[in-house]
C-alpha cells in the first residue's frame, strides 16, 4: 500500500463512517418500502425471505381502496398552510421581540415559549368544543390553523434566535438612509435571516406531517384525515392490520420531508450553526 | 443649509455618563472633527446628532429646528459607521443605491450617481460583489461611497478611513474634504488620526471622558491648549509635561531651572512641544539631562532625554547623534512655554 497518502486513507474512513451512519438511518425506509411492496403471506412468515418477490399490487390496492389522494391533499394543504401561518405571524413578532424595547418583552418571549411546555391533553376538550362551536370540525382550514398554534411558538423562536444575532448597526444605517421599519424588516431582515426562516419553516413542517392528537379529534372523515391519521385506520377495521398500507402510507410521509431536506440541505446547516455563533 | 447646536446635551446609559453635560455649536457647511482616547464619546455624540439615540436630557438642533424625538430616517443625515454596517444580502451597487430608493431619487438618476460615488473611493470595479466578498479597507469605502452618494443637509463620519493604508488614507482624506467643500454639507468626523484631524478640520473639539476638553481651529488646538489633556493628546510625539514648583519667578524641576512668569507661584506643569526646543549651543541650557533613547525617522530625529525621573522628547535634526547616557543641554523656546495649574490641570496664562 505505498501508493496511499494518509490523506487519501483518512477521507476513506470517513466516508466508511458517514455512509455507515447515513446506512442506519435509512435502512428503516428501505425496510419499510420493501414491506410495502412485498405479498402480505411473505411480510408475517417468520422464516426469513432470502429472496423476496416484489409487486406493486399493494401500491394499487391502497389507491382504490382507500382514499390516498384526499389524505394527501390535506397533509399538504394543513402542513403547508400552517406554516406559512406561521412565518406570516412569528416574522413580526421575533423581529419585534428582538428590536423594540418595551415594557415586559422578557416575559412575553417566555409566555409565547411557555404555550409549547403545556401538555396537549390539557388543551385537547377545549379546542374541540372551539372548532365545532366554529363549525371547522372535519376541516384542512381547522388543521391548519391548529398546526399554526403548535408551531408558532418553536417558530417565532428559531427566528428571535436568529434576529438577535444581526449587528444593530446594520438597522441603524437602514434607518438613516430613509427606511421605515417595514422596509427594513422587508429587505434587510428577512434576506439576512431567511437560512433562520428555512430551518423554521422546515422543522415546523416535519412537526406538523406527524402531528396526530389534535387532526385525530379535528378530522372524521376523509375530508380532513391526513397521512398521519389515515395510519392508524390500517390498524383496525375488518381486515386486521394491513402492513403493507402502513409502510407506503409511512414512506409516503417521510419522502416530501426527505426530498425538502435534501434540497436545502446547504442552507439548514448553515442556519443551524449561524444562529449558534456570531459574527 | 445647515447648522448643528447642542444645548446642554447629556447621555447616560444607567448610571454612566457616557456624554457630560454638552454644548457645541457647529456651523453651517463646517468641518467638524471629533478627536479624544477610545471611549470618550465622540461615537455616542454622533448617534445622537443621526437620531439613533435619544439624548438623556438637553436639545439637538438641526437647521435650527428642534430634532429631539424625530426618527432618524426623517432628519436629513448619511453616514459612515464605526463598523461599515453594509448590507450583507445586497451587491455594493445595492448597497450605495439603497440610501437613493429610501429616498426617493428618480431611478434614471441613479445610475450616475452610484457609479460617481463608487468611483471616488476606487470601487468602480467591486460593484457586482457582495460585501463578504470584500477586503476590510474595501468594505469601508463602500460604507463611504453609501454616504457619499446623496446630498444629505449633515454628513457624519465616524472613523471612516481607519482601515486604508497609507497612502490611500491620503488620497481619501484629499476626495473628502474636495467634496465637503464642493458640495458645501456640514460634516462631523470622528478620528484617531491627528493629521487626518489638522488637515481636515475647520474646528476640531478634542473630548474626554465624555466632556469637551477645548473647542478651536486645528492652529488654536496646537499652538494654544487649555489644559494638560489637550496638550498631552495633540502632536505626535506630544507636548512635554513636567511638573515643578515656582518659586521666586524661578520654574525649577530636575535638571530644569527657567524663568517663569511672575504671577506663578506653587505647583506648576511646564509644558514645551519637542518640535520648539533644539540642542543648546554652549552654557545657555533650559534644561539638561542625559541621553535615553534616539530615534531617527528620515526628517528629523527624536531624543529622548532624562531629566530626573522624567522622560522628554525633543526634536534634533536629522544627522543629529549622541551616545547613549552623554550629558545633553537642551534650549528651550521662552515664548513657547506653556504653564498649567498641576492642581486642575488647566492653562496659566501669563497676564503681562
Ligand atoms: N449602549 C450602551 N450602553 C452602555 N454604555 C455604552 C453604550 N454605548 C456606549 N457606551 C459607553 O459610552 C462610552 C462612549 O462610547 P462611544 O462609543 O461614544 O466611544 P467612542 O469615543 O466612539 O470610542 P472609540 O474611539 O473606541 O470608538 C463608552 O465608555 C461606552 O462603553
Ligand atoms: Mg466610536
Amino acid at each position: 500500500m505505498a501508493g496511499r497518502t494518509t490523506r487519501g486513507e483518512s477521507l476513506w474512513l470517513r466516508y466508511m463512517v458517514l455512509g455507515s451512519w447515513a446506512l442506519v438511518c435509512l435502512v428503516p425506509m428501505l425496510w419499510f418500502l420493501s414491506i410495502g411492496l412485498r405479498p402480505r403471506t411473505e411480510i408475517i412468515t417468520p422464516q426469513p425471505v432470502y429472496w423476496p418477490t416484489f409487486s406493486l399490487d399493494a401500491w394499487h390496492a391502497l389507491w382504490s381502496d382507500w382514499p390516498i389522494g384526499a389524505y394527501l391533499r390535506n397533509s399538504v394543504l394543513a402542513v403547508a398552510g400552517s406554516v406559512v401561518i406561521d412565518l406570516i405571524l412569528a416574522i413580526p413578532a421575533a423581529y419585534s421581540l428582538t428590536r423594540y424595547e418595551y415594557r415586559g418583552r422578557e416575559d412575553i418571549g417566555f409566555y409565547i415559549l411557555s404555550t409549547r411546555m403545556m401538555a396537549p391533553a390539557i388543551v385537547a376538550i377545549p379546542i374541540f368544543f372551539l372548532f365545532r362551536n366554529l363549525g371547522l370540525l372535519d376541516s384542512v382550514w381547522a388543521l391548519m390553523l391548529v398546526y399554526a398554534a403548535i408551531n408558532l411558538s418553536v417558530v417565532t423562536w428559531i427566528l428571535r434566535s436568529y434576529m438577535m444575532d444581526i449587528p444593530k448597526e446594520l438597522e441603524d444605517a437602514a434607518r438613516t438612509d430613509g427606511a421605515s421599519d417595514l422596509r427594513i424588516l422587508w429587505e434587510i431582515i428577512i434576506p439576512v435571516t431567511l437560512p433562520g426562516i428555512i430551518t423554521a419553516a422546515v422543522i415546523a413542517a416535519i412537526f406538523a406531517i406527524n402531528e396526530f392528537l389534535f387532526t385525530l379529534l379535528i378530522a372524521s372523515t376523509a375530508n380532513a384525515y391526513t397521512m398521519s391519521v389515515a395510519l392508524a385506520n390500517f390498524t383496525g377495521g375488518s381486515d386486521g392490520i394491513i402492513y403493507n398500507a402502513i409502510a407506503l402510507v409511512s414512506f409516503l410521509a417521510f419522502l416530501p420531508i426527505f426530498i425538502l431536506v435534501v434540497l436545502i440541505q446547504k442552507n439548514l446547516s448553515r442556519g443551524l450553526t449561524m444562529g449558534a455563533v456570531k459574527g | 443649509m445647515a447648522s448643528i447646536h447642542l444645548d446642554n446635551v447629556v447621555k447616560r446609559y444607567g448610571a454612566f455618563v457616557g456624554v457630560k453635560e454638552m454644548n457645541l455649536q457647529i456651523a453651517d457647511e463646517e468641518f467638524l472633527v471629533l478627536l479624544g482616547p477610545s471611549g470618550c464619546g465622540k461615537t455616542t455624540t454622533m448617534r445622537m446628532i443621526a437620531g439613533l439615540e435619544e439624548p438623556s436630557e438637553g436639545d439637538i438642533r438641526i437647521a435650527s429646528e428642534v430634532v429631539n424625538g424625530l426618527d432618524a430616517r426623517d432628519r436629513d443625515v448619511a453616514m459612515v459607521f464605526q463598523g461599515y454596517a453594509l448590507y450583507p444580502n445586497m451587491s455594493i451597487y445595492e448597497n450605495i443605491r439603497f440610501p437613493l430608493r429610501m429616498r426617493g431619487v428618480p431611478k434614471n438618476q441613479q445610475d450616475a450617481l452610484i457609479r460617481r460615488a463608487a468611483d471616488m473611493v476606487e470601487l468602480g470595479d467591486f460593484l457586482d460583489r457582495k460585501p463578504a466578498a470584500l477586503s476590510g479597507g474595501q468594505r469601508q469605502r463602500a460604507a463611504l461611497a453609501r454616504a457619499v452618494v446623496r446630498q444629505p443637509q449633515v454628513f457624519l463620519m465616524d472613523e471612516p478611513l481607519s482601515n486604508l493604508d497609507a497612502k490611500l488614507r491620503a488620497s481619501m482624506r484629499v476626495q473628502i474634504k474636495h467634496l465637503q467643500r464642493k458640495l458645501r454639507i456640514t460634516t462631523v468626523y470622528v478620528t484617531h488620526d491627528q493629521i487626518e484631524a489638522m488637515t481636515l478640520a475647520d474646528r476640531i473639539v478634542v473630548m474626554s471622558r465624555g466632556e469637551i476638553q477645548q473647542v478651536g481651529t486645528p492652529d488654536e488646538i496646537y499652538s494654544d491648549p487649555a489644559n494638560t489633556f489637550v496638550a498631552g493628546f495633540i502632536g505626535s510625539p506630544p507636548m512635554n509635561l513636567i511638573e515643578g514648583q515656582v518659586h521666586s519667578g524661578r520654574f525649577i524641576a530636575p535638571g530644569i531651572d527657567i524663568a517663569a512668569p511672575g504671577h506663578m507661584h506653587g505647583n506648576v506643569t511646564l509644558g514645551f512641544r519637542p518640535e520648539d526646543c533644539g540642542i543648546a549651543p554652549d552654557g545657555q541650557a533650559g534644561l539638561t539631562g542625559t541621553v535615553y533613547g534616539i530615534e531617527p525617522t528620515g526628517d528629523s530625529t527624536f531624543l529622548t532625554i532624562l531629566a530626573g525621573d522624567k522622560q522628554v522628547e525633543v526634536k534634533a535634526p536629522r544627522d543629529f547623534r549622541a551616545p547613549l547616557d552623554s550629558c545633553a543641554s537642551i534650549a528651550l523656546d521662552p515664548a513657547r512655554l506653556y504653564f498649567f495649574d498641576s492642581a486642575t490641570g488647566q492653562r496659566m496664562r501669563s497676564t503681562q
